[in-house]
């Protein structure tokens, strides 16, 4: 059982700043609401604020490398490390464009007297996103996981009076309690296997003595459905197209990126600490090999990429189909993983931070146009590129960026994912996933044609607010730039990589 | 100063962003022009400036490289914008940005009144960038770049007029022939590249450079790297088989063939032969080849330039012929003998381009020289320094070309054989008197334009570039002085590229065993053969014109391979052209394409389709089965890692 040694208090709770401050934002947007509600606009500005506090106390955390909570001698709840820190730095600069597209969100506006409950409900979800990137042991990822699923569940279907919120939330609570039900059960399996929920205890356990090894790989697998719910792998990822389409679209943007980044997160910090055995000099890991990850990981991310791919082909609506290609970047990401090399892990860094811009951006502009013409049909896009130029230039560009086009920064991503396969001799992978961004290339480019290519005699304008203006820009700008000159963001991956134990 | 050299590639980019962008709105051509030219000029100031602290540094300290920013590093690739400062890119440097500068001031006269005078100044500012960063690149990525940027800027000024009519066709074609042949090159030129990667594990010049000395490599190896890069210079460098494209690159305007066509794009591939030295003196079969192919460039070029009668296509093949001398002298290891030859054409090129400029704003754009005559009373300015760039490529003393074209000739005899200085020698003979024949044709004799013609001045904005580029042509040489006659300070362009040659130079193991005798001889005949060439062209077309036209009609057989400039376009047609574009009609096209890949794409398109319809299908909405989907995962992905453990 955990027992916390709280000696040294202080420096512990130290160590949790950002989480406290982000916990203290929580506490005032409800304690806000419940005085001042008449003043609905003040709360995206008292969250932006909390964010960005808690932003100036993640980046001290960034090149450092302890350990939090002890709950023994050598063991603890926490790590805090650049690993961490990289993906806490990704959540909030997420979380601050979701608060933003939030604040011009038609739907989120439906429902004026619920707002603090909103935001409020978003910070839940960022506390349970920060534990997980941190966290070392087992019940503190099932805590964590359980904290960010249950105010998305709410989140799914705030806008009670639409059927299609609701069903979505519906839905992802069914979903969600299977699979968390499922991870639990693994979890305990695992613990009485190896007598601790301590992922370095757990390690220690699996150095030294045997165990039994099919019950282990069912606990693994178990686990493994938990959070591969969570990063929507196949055949794990049903939920994500129906929540994806169901739910307020700031929301669904948040699910895709931030939800996402810690799922990743924790899923490589379970890997590379259980079962790390040594590190070898040229960057590969050493892996105790009860499980055979790379097999596991590469099935799992070939069948999820080619899925997600054929699934967007002929979908109809937008937001189902950024949800099938979402699921279809989660196999890239997890190719990544499964190279299970400190190359590969850069290259994941990379990719998601870049997959941060223009995921975002395609959501954000999709739904700026559903805010006027209430609808995310593909063919209610005919025409759009002679209407609105600059929205359509835009969504052009991220969905290029998507596919991997180069300029575009996703080429980047991509090419450093690629690079990483090849030189780990992982050449049929790589041709696997090159011939399904051709495939993607269809449907993305599908959206362009029907934009540019097509004509009608709707007209359609949408006036553009500077703020929306500035967003789009803030957006486009690292698609783009991070396309041309990429070095800076190599660098702070490269450095990000650093987990606590290595 | 050497610190800010990065700015003379900045800016001119700077310059092209601002005229690209708010140029059409501006519409005011002074404040278009002087953005233009003063980005150029101030890069110029810098070059200098860092010309002379260079030249106050002691031979080992001269080389400077100026990191802007690494762009992409991924195991042994690792490239950067990086710049190398050194004695061989600050002379080249100095080249683009002094004679560049010159040309965008004459422009803002040439082009007065053009409807996109804002687009002429931005693509004339993009060349520059590109030039700048071949000329200074620390590695071969950055100069690809600059390589392949100069190319396009090549195809978007050739084609600026791209509404117009050019010969038989229009210029849009031109420009698109100049781009698909420089492909051919840069296609050498890549796979140079590639195998430089391969062979050395780097893309950067003092890394390969240093390697190339010392790794253990076969010389077949560095036979097939110079060839490749050398197919890349013929293509740049207009250059036999791949020249063909410089004639019709004619059709852009006058300071565009005068800046790219004949001052600075096409001499790159000279540079990159002298840059890559090491490489070539490791491969002394392939420098054969390049001098070989230089040599013969030279003679064919100048001769197809006397019957020519269009005064820029004449300066054209002219330019082909002067660049076979530049690679003649790289052939015979004379690295710096081409190099100083690639700064005086450029002075007296460019200024017979600027001179032919003037001379067809004139005559109202009518190019024909037989259509000109006694125009030396009405444009007097353009006159006089026409005359002394005429007796410049002439290598009449001390005019800059005599200087370095017999430095090439000496040491084609010097260090290569007989057989380079007779072709070499008689080919300076050929261009004497091409030259004077299109000299006499137009400023002497008799007038025989029309009288709806008034040839006047050009204004100064063209004439003082023109005056700048004479003095240039006369004094240009005398850094260049011959040993022989300099005495113990010995050739100073010589000594200054010295270091950067040395490895090459100690690897051909070239020992000069003539004498001075020797060389004053030799120099001494072909400047008897180049007074000769402008003596009779003075005498035919001054005295007895009917003699050029008796001799075109006895000797038509000759006269006629010389007019079809050997019929080379056309043999081109027959054996490359034609069959290629038949062939992808009738097989790549209709067969291969229609059937083959369009079959095999539409099938997969088909098949991608069917599985897509499929999949959509699982999506069914009912919870349950959703359910059942994922423990059935769980129990397959449970099968899967026991099987492969």
């Amino acid at each position: 059982m955990i027992t916390l040694i709280l000696s040294n208090l202080s420096v512990n709770i130290q160590a949790i700043y950002p989480e406290i401050i982000l916990s203290l934002t929580l506490v005032a947007l409800v304690i806000f609401d419940l005085i001042f509600n008449k003043q609905k606009k003040f709360l995206p500005l008292i969250s932006i604020i909390g964010l960005f506090f808690a932003f100036i106390f993640v980046i001290p955390e960034f090149g450092t490398s302890r350990s939090a909570f002890p709950t023994s001698e050598n063991n603890s709840l926490l790590s805090i490390d650049s690993f961490s820190a990289f993906f806490k730095g990704l959540i909030i600069i997420a979380s601050v464009f979701v608060v933003l597209f939030s604040m011009s969100s038609n739907e989120i506006k439906s429902c004026p007297d619920r707002q603090g409950e909103y935001y409020s409900l978003m910070f839940g979800m960022i506390i349970g996103m920060f534990f997980l990137v941190s966290a070392n042991d087992l019940i503190l990822i099932y805590l964590s996981i359980e904290l960010l699923s249950l105010s998305s569940y709410v989140l799914a279907g705030f806008v009670k009076t639409s059927i299609r919120n609701s069903e979505a939330s519906l839905k992802y609570i069914i979903y969600g309690s299977t699979s968390s039900g499922i991870m639990l059960f693994g979890i305990s399996i695992l613990y009485g296997i190896t007598g601790s929920t301590n992922l370095f205890e757990i390690n220690s356990v699996l150095g030294f003595s045997n165990v039994p090894q099919i019950t282990f790989l069912i606990s693994i697998l178990m686990i493994f459905t938990g959070i591969g719910f969570k990063i929507s792998i196949v055949p794990f990822h049903f939920w994500t197209p129906d929540i994806y389409e169901g739910a307020p679209l700031p929301i669904t943007a948040f699910l895709s990126v931030a939800s996402k980044a810690a799922g990743f997160a924790v899923l490589i910090r379970f890997i590379e600490i259980t079962f790390a055995e040594s590190l070898s000099k040229s960057g590969f890991w050493q892996l105790i090999p009860y499980v055979n990850w790379q097999n596991l990981l590469v099935l799992f991310s070939i069948i999820t990429m080619t899925f997600g791919n054929f699934a967007a082909l002929w979908q109809d609506n937008l937001k189902r189909l950024l949800a099938y290609s979402s699921i279809a970047h989660a196999g890239y990401l997890m190719l990544g993983v499964a190279v299970l090399s400190d190359q590969g892990l850069t290259a994941v860094l990379i990719y998601f931070s870049i997959y941060l811009f223009m995921n975002l951006g395609a959501f954000f502009i999709v739904m700026l146009i559903a805010n006027k013409i209430n609808s995310e049909n593909i063919d209610d896009y005919r025409g759009l590129g002679y209407s609105i130029p600059f929205l359509s230039t835009s969504l052009a560009i991220f969905l290029v960026s998507l596919t991997g086009l180069p300029p575009t920064a996703g080429f980047i991503g991509k090419l450093y994912i690629f690079f990483a396969l090849v030189d780990a001799k992982m050449i049929v992978v790589a041709i696997i996933a090159l011939l399904n961004t051709v495939v993607a290339l269809y449907y993305y480019i599908r959206v362009l044609k029907v934009m540019f290519l097509e004509r009608t005699d709707k007209h359609v304008e949408i006036e553009i607010s500077p703020l929306n203006f500035v967003i789009i820009l803030a957006l486009l700008a690292p698609t783009l730039i991070f396309g041309v000159y990429f070095t800076p963001l190599v660098n702070i991956a490269k450095n990000s990589i650093q987990l606590l134990g290595f | 100063m050497r610190e800010l050299m990065y700015l003379t590639v900045i800016l001119p980019l700077f310059g092209f962003l601002f005229n690209g962008i708010f140029g059409s709105k501006i519409k005011n051509e002074k404040i278009i022009g002087i953005i233009g030219s003063s980005t150029v000029g101030i890069s110029f100031l810098i070059a200098l400036g860092a010309f002379f602290e260079t030249l106050g540094l002691p031979v080992d300290q001269r080389q400077k490289i100026v990191t802007l920013f690494s762009w992409l590093h991924i195991g042994n690739l690792d490239v950067s914008f990086a710049y190398q400062i050194d004695q061989l890119s600050l002379v080249m440097a100095l080249i683009v940005t002094g004679v560049g500068f010159v040309i965008h001031v004459y422009s803002i006269g040439y082009m007065h009144g053009d409807k996109a005078f804002w687009r002429f100044f931005s693509y004339m500012n993009l060349f520059i960038f590109a030039m700048m960063n071949l000329v200074l690149a620390d590695n071969f990525v950055l100069l690809f770049l600059g390589w392949e940027g100069v190319g396009l800027c090549s195809y978007l000024l050739i084609g600026f007029w791209y509404d117009r009519k050019f010969e038989k066709s229009t210029v849009a074609d031109a420009s698109k022939k100049a781009f698909i042949v420089n492909r051919i090159g840069d296609f050498g030129f890549l796979l140079g590249m590639f195998l430089i990667f391969m062979t050395f594990g780097s893309l950067n010049f003092n890394q390969v450079f240093s390697r190339a000395v010392s790794f253990n490599v076969p010389e077949y190896v560095f036979g097939f790297i110079a060839l490749f890069l050398f197919i890349g210079a013929t293509g740049k460098s207009a250059q036999i088989p791949l020249y063909i494209w410089l004639p019709d690159a004619m059709a852009g305007p006058t300071p565009v063939s005068a800046l790219i066509h004949a001052a600075t794009m096409v001499t790159a591939g000279v540079y990159m032969v002298a840059r890559t030295s090491i490489i070539y003196a490791s491969a002394p079969s392939i420098l054969m080849v390049v001098a070989i192919i230089g040599t013969l460039t030279a003679f064919f070029a100048a001769t197809i330039g006397i019957v020519q009668n269009d005064i820029k296509k004449v300066l054209a093949y002219s330019t082909v012929s002067q660049l076979g001398y530049m690679f003649m002298a790289m052939g015979v290891g004379a690295f710096s003998a081409g190099i100083f030859h690639v700064m005086t054409h450029a002075f007296f090129k460019a200024l017979l381009f600027l001179g032919a400029g003037s001379v067809i704003h004139s005559m109202h754009d009518d190019q024909n020289i037989q259509n000109y005559g006694g125009l030396k009373k009405y444009m007097p300015a353009t006159y006089l320094t026409f005359l002394a760039a005429s007796l410049a490529i002439s290598g009449i003393p001390p005019f800059a070309g005599f200087f370095s074209k017999d430095e090439i000739l000496w040491y084609s005899f010097a260090n290569g054989s007989i057989i380079y200085w007779i072709v070499g020698a008689f080919t300076a003979f050929l261009t004497a008197f091409y030259i004077f024949r299109l000299y006499i044709l137009t400023f002497e004799g008799k007038e025989r334009f029309g009288h709806d013609k008034h040839p006047h001045e050009s204004p100064a904005v063209m004439t003082v570039p023109l005056i700048i580029l004479a003095v240039l042509s006369v004094i240009g040489g005398f850094i260049g002085i011959p040993s022989v006659f300099s005495g113990e300070h010995g050739n100073q362009f010589h000594n200054w590229l010295a270091p950067l040659f040395k490895d090459a130079d100690r690897k051909l193991a070239i020992y000069n065993f003539h004498t001075h005798f020797q060389e004053i001889l030799l120099m001494s005949l072909s400047v008897i053969l180049g007074l000769g060439g402008i003596i009779l062209a003075a005498y035919i077309y001054l005295k007895k014109p009917q003699i050029a036209a008796n001799t075109a009609r006895k000797f038509k057989g000759i006269y006629n391979l010389l007019w079809n400039k050997y019929f080379v376009d056309e043999a081109y047609d027959t054996v490359v052209v034609n069959p290629i574009v038949t062939g992808s009609r009738s097989f790549l096209w209709k067969i291969a394409d229609n059937k083959i890949i369009d079959g095999a794409v539409n099938g997969a398109a088909k098949l991608v389709d069917i599985l897509s319809i499929n999949i959509r299908k699982l999506q069914t909405g009912v919870a349950q089965f959703y359910a059942l989907v994922m423990m059935l995962g769980l129990v397959a992905a449970l099968f899967w890692i026991i099987l492969s453990l």
